[in-house]
């Protein structure tokens, strides 16, 4: 141990004097048990949110979009908003995995799988918009490249929306691929565990005959490296061409350069702030507080803080252009999102996203667990009406004045993003309790440096060496 | 050989899902959305109209844009009458290319290419009694005339040649005359 040089300041990753086996024991518990009264009333909720969403769905699609509250002018609010919400939430996931494990960030073990099925869940949620919102989503086959009978007509790829379609499905299997990867060893200790058929079948299925070899290992490591190497420039571009559904148009308030890095950082910002209100809670209630520790909430508070001061440069970067600029159109575009019908939602996306992650500078604040989950909640707020924002304001008043009009969203407007919370919530909580929440093989590549009994020893031997 | 199993029976299962067009009937249709017409087609049928078919017949009387009525009666003295019309068509609309080719299609298989009554339904006795242009004194008028209405045997050819057209073809089936 003593040929291990790790810097005294940092912090253990891992408290409670664990052991690998102790790990294992910990990580495979919520699968092994039963799960609770409160997980049965919290999955039923989300079940109930989720049917409720699926009955809005097939009101929608079955009698027409028309019953949202989309008008002409405005024919983008709800639905978009909640796609590049949920999207957004989902960059967090492989933010943490991929571009956390390029900068070998070791505390991000504990929290990638969740962040991952985090990922996972809320692009599938994402993914549910660009098909509902169609007016025929029967036909939504239509944009994809296929050779057909009308003389092979083929998709415009000058279209955000059509690179929407390769950037979310491309995202998705990306992130599954690299999840279900990382998720073979710890399926694997599951299915050395299982003590019933039922599970051993199900768990040796799905971890696809992992046996541990040194082969394996080296093969695994590079496979995670080469696929965090290539979703790092997916995550980035993935929001980026989402952002280009608006930064490519010619309205007022969206036709900015800026847009790109500033829906990235706007999604990490709301992902960690998600990532952070699902582990605040599932440490707690499948009792990982010793893997999920203050440290981790703490750093997730740090990324929060600094991609919500970029995201806040960005909102006044866009003023001080709308100014600079000498459009009035632009600059009246913003006049209308401070002072306009919609102020109240500029001044909530302003106050959630600019200024409540400064308390993030407070050591205090940020190390405080219920502190931190407020914040993360009042993020996730703050980002949705940012989305709204910049859609609604933008459209509900441009060029014409002929054309200005208002938004008012219908219940089966709040009823699809109900449903895909409820959605959300459902594949979670069944994950939460089918799936090893952490990853276990990681974080047991840690433990004898960020273990706080191993960190223990380590200080104590050098202090008998510094003695001699 | 498990695979080539699996290959079998997805090609047996797309087979069986994409032969049940049958030809005597119109095939399956994938979400007709704009279909069948919500306007009233051409020849189309609706309960709407009293006979059921869309084409309804023009009231008696009206005239309708750039039509003129043909005045003189589908009676004998009509006929002598219509022997004194001379052809509106001057140097610009006169046009004996059409004339021929109206002609061949619409006249040809009885009275013959050449106008002298042997067209084809004639040489395959179909049946007989088409006379050649020559045996018959016609003018251009009275061409126009019988192309109109008819005479015994030979329908009116109104629905199938405008006016003009008319006027056309009587202009090369004088001419066909006077080559016999």
């Amino acid at each position: 141990m003593s040929s291990h040089y790790e810097a005294p300041i940092r912090r253990p990753l891992v408290v409670g004097n664990k052991s690998y086996h102790d790990v294992t024991v910990d990580v495979a518990r919520p699968v092994e048990g039963r799960a609770n009264k409160l997980w049965w009333t919290v999955f039923t909720i989300a079940l109930a949110a989720f049917l409720w969403g699926l009955g809005c769905m097939t009101y929608t699609i079955t009698t027409g979009i028309g019953t949202w509250g989309l008008n002409k002018t405005v024919g983008w609010a709800w639905d978009i908003t909640n796609f590049v919400w949920w999207v957004g939430i989902g960059h967090a996931g492989t933010l943490i995995s991929a571009v956390l494990l390029l900068f070998r960030q070791k505390w991000r073990m504990a929290i990638n799988r969740s962040a991952e099925a985090m990922t996972i869940f809320s692009v599938m949620q994402a993914g549910l918009f660009p098909i509902i919102h169609m007016g025929r989503p029967w036909l939504g086959y239509w944009v994809l490249p296929i050779p057909n009978q009308f003389g092979s007509l083929w998709v415009n790829f000058n279209s955000p929306l059509l690179w929407d379609v390769f950037a979310i499905s491309t995202y998705l299997s990306v992130s599954l691929v690299f999840w279900w990867t990382g998720l073979l060893p710890d399926f694997a200790m599951i299915r050395d565990r299982a003590v019933t058929p039922f599970t051993k079948k199900i768990y040796s299925i799905v971890s696809f005959g992992w046996s541990g070899r040194a082969k394996d290992w080296q093969r695994f490591e590079e496979v995670s490296l080469v696929l965090a190497g290539l979703a790092t420039p997916l995550v980035l571009s993935v929001h980026t061409i989402v952002s280009f559904d608006f930064a490519t148009s010619i309205v007022p308030g969206w036709h900015t350069t800026i847009l790109p890095p500033y829906f990235v950082a706007g999604a990490i910002f709301s992902g960690f702030a998600m990532v952070n209100t699902l582990l605040i809670i599932m440490r707690k209630v499948s009792n990982l507080e010793e893997y999920i520790t203050v440290q981790h909430i703490e750093l997730m508070n740090i990324v929060i803080m600094i991609t919500g001061s970029i995201v806040g440069t960005a909102y006044i970067t866009e003023l001080f252009i709308a100014w600079y600029s000498g459009v009035e159109y632009e600059q009246y575009a913003f006049l209308n999102r401070a002072t306009g019908p919609y102020w109240w939602s500029y001044w909530l996306m302003m106050s959630c996203n600019v200024f409540s992650p400064q308390f993030m500078w407070s050591k205090k604040l940020r190390t405080s667990i219920t502190f931190s989950f407020i914040i993360s909640i009042v993020v996730n707020i703050g980002m949705w009406f940012e989305r709204f924002v910049i859609i609604v304001t933008s459209l509900h008043r441009d060029y014409l004045p002929s054309s200005w009009t208002m938004f008012q969203p219908t219940f089966v407007d709040a009823g699809i993003f109900i449903g895909t919370i409820g959605f959300f919530f459902v594949l979670f909580l069944l994950y939460s309790r089918s799936f090893p929440v952490i990853a276990q093989a990681e974080v047991k590549t840690i433990l004898k440096t960020s273990g706080d009994n191993f960190k223990r020893a380590r200080a104590q031997q050098d202090n008998n060496s510094d003695n001699h | 050989m498990k695979s080539l199993y699996k290959i079998i029976v997805l090609v047996g299962l797309s087979i069986m899902v994409t032969s049940c067009h049958d030809n005597a009937k119109p095939n399956y249709q994938f979400f007709p959305n704009m279909y069948e017409s919500v306007g009233y087609e051409t020849y189309s049928e609706s309960d709407a109209f009293k006979n059921g078919k869309e084409g309804q017949l023009v009231p008696d009387g009206a005239i309708k844009r750039g039509f003129v009525p043909y005045e003189i009666p589908n009676t004998p003295e009509g006929y002598a009458m219509s022997k004194s019309m001379t052809s509106p068509l001057d140097s610009i609309s006169s046009n004996p290319e059409k004339g021929k080719e109206l002609y061949n299609i619409y006249c040809a298989i009885c009275h013959g290419e050449k106008g002298n009554g042997k067209g084809k339904l004639v040489e395959r006795e179909k049946f007989l009694g088409v006379p050649s242009y020559k045996d018959r004194e016609v003018t251009s008028g009275s061409i126009f005339h019988v192309v109109t209405y008819g005479l015994n045997s030979m329908g009116s050819h109104a629905n199938q040649l405008s006016q003009e057209e008319r006027w056309q073809v009587a202009d090369y089936v004088l001419k066909l005359r006077s080559e016999l």
